[in-house]
């Protein structure tokens, strides 16, 4: 401390001298003239090149406040693109849904599937439509790519639909190709299975299965999935596995078809059988 | 203190004169004058140092400012440099022979071309005039008057002197 006032002491001259010379400056810039204008301009430069010679040395509390300010922002950011990213993916499901809507004939009712279970024998979604959209149960239930499964349960605003991965649904269907019938059921452990179909049945791998005019549920030629593999299982039938159109660990948004089964056709049916027996 | 209070007197002087005698005697086109105000603080920056010489240096410089009904500040900053600078001839041992011999005219040439630079070249900013022109045409007449001014101040302490 007392050398710092010794040296200062030293320096009282010049202390005082600058002391000096600034408050004449300050006298000088109070003035607004031509003169003091220019030379603010100088005085400006002057600064700036003293500034930006040392602009280089990083001010910790500077990059502190900067980074907390770019963390943020970067949240924020990143926040607005996953809503990008989730707004471009639903616009894209929406549109395909849209000229599907379109394209159809029927009359749909748009759903969004609001509960779904994947891991039980019977699996099952529920939609956020009902009865108020003129939901009712046996309503086939589809996507623009092919058939998700047919409504079982109706409320108010909700709906719940048996899915093609569910033991109790069964559909006539048939190979696009070549026009062999059989019964699409899925086997509780993972396999969607075309049954019923003999050894001798034109089956390929690669051709697509699509709902058969014998149902009394679906209307016909609506897209299921494609076959996979068609083993025989024994000495009559084959075994032909089915892989899906729809994935349903990914399907969003349905269509529930404004079709029902033909009542009569229903009733002739029941009472053949019952006069058969 | 005494001793300031004639200094103060002194300059107090030079300034009136300064104000109202001198601009009867400007010379050339440029109405060039003589500087007495810094022939007096000169003598105040050899006798007392340079925290004197800049302190009266700004003092006279504000009043002159004040008068002069330009832009307050310059002749101040200008005095105080001028001051300070006279106050590095501050030399026990020297100082009589620098306030009686002609020493004593370099020494204020030597001031008020400081002066007169630091003034005319913040002065004549903005303006046209190259910093080669303001030199000829001021800087350098103004020393030049003010170092014959320088004159007087010699001839009569030397007088003083063989008087004694």
């Amino acid at each position: 401390m007392k050398i710092l006032l010794s040296y200062l002491g030293n320096l009282k001259e010049y202390i005082i001298f600058s002391a000096l010379i600034i408050a004449s400056l300050l006298l000088i810039f109070q003035n607004d003239n031509i003169q003091v204008r220019f030379i603010r301009v100088i005085a400006v430069n002057v600064i700036g090149t003293i500034q930006d010679g040392y602009s280089f040395i990083p001010n910790i509390f500077e990059l502190e406040r900067e980074n907390k300010s770019l963390r943020e922002s970067n949240i924020e950011l990143s926040k607005e693109l996953s809503l990008l990213k989730e707004s471009k993916l639903e616009n894209l499901r929406l549109n395909s849904m849209l000229e599907f809507r379109q394209r159809t004939n029927y009359r749909v009712a748009t759903g969004k599937i609001i509960g779904k279970t994947l891991i039980q024998t019977r699996n099952n979604i529920t939609l956020n439509i009902g009865e108020k959209d003129s939901v009712k149960i046996g309503m086939p239930v589809i996507t623009d790519r092919g058939l998700v499964g047919k409504i079982v349960a109706v409320s108010a605003n909700y709906s719940i639909a048996q899915i093609l991965l569910n033991k109790d649904l069964k559909i006539s269907v048939k190979v696009q190709r070549s026009r062999v019938d059989g019964i699409l059921a899925w086997d509780g452990e993972g396999k969607v299975r075309m049954k019923n179909v003999s050894k001798s049945a034109d089956v390929k791998t690669g051709d697509i299965i699509i709902t058969s005019e014998y149902s009394n549920t679906f209307p016909s030629g609506i897209p299921i999935g494609y076959v996979t593999t068609d083993n025989t299982l024994d000495n009559l039938f084959k075994n032909i596995e089915v892989e899906t159109f729809v994935n349903f660990e990914t399907v969003e948004e349905v269509f529930v078809l404004k079709s029902l089964s033909d009542d009569e056709r229903r009733d002739l049916e029941k009472k053949f059988n019952e006069k058969v027996k | 203190m005494k001793e300031y209070l004639k200094y103060a007197a002194i300059l107090l002087g030079l300034i009136i004169l300064q104000k109202t005698f001198v601009s009867f005697i400007d010379v050339t086109e440029f109405r060039i004058t003589p500087d007495l105000v810094i022939i007096g603080l000169v003598y105040v920056g050899i006798k007392k140092g340079k925290i004197p010489g800049s302190i009266t240096g700004f003092a006279a410089g504000l009043v002159l400012d004040i008068f002069s009904f330009s832009f307050i500040g310059l002749m101040a900053l200008a005095k105080t440099v001028s001051g300070f600078v006279s106050g590095f001839f501050n030399n026990e041992q020297k100082i009589e022979r620098y306030l009686n011999s002609y020493i004593f005219i370099i020494i204020v040439s030597i001031c008020s071309l400081v002066n007169n630079s630091v003034y005319y070249l913040f002065y004549f900013q903005g303006t046209n005039l190259l910093p080669a022109d303001i030199f000829i045409r001021y800087i350098l007449p103004t020393t030049v008057y003010t170092a014959l001014f320088a004159v007087f101040p010699v001839l009569f302490a030397r007088r003083r002197r063989f008087a004694r």
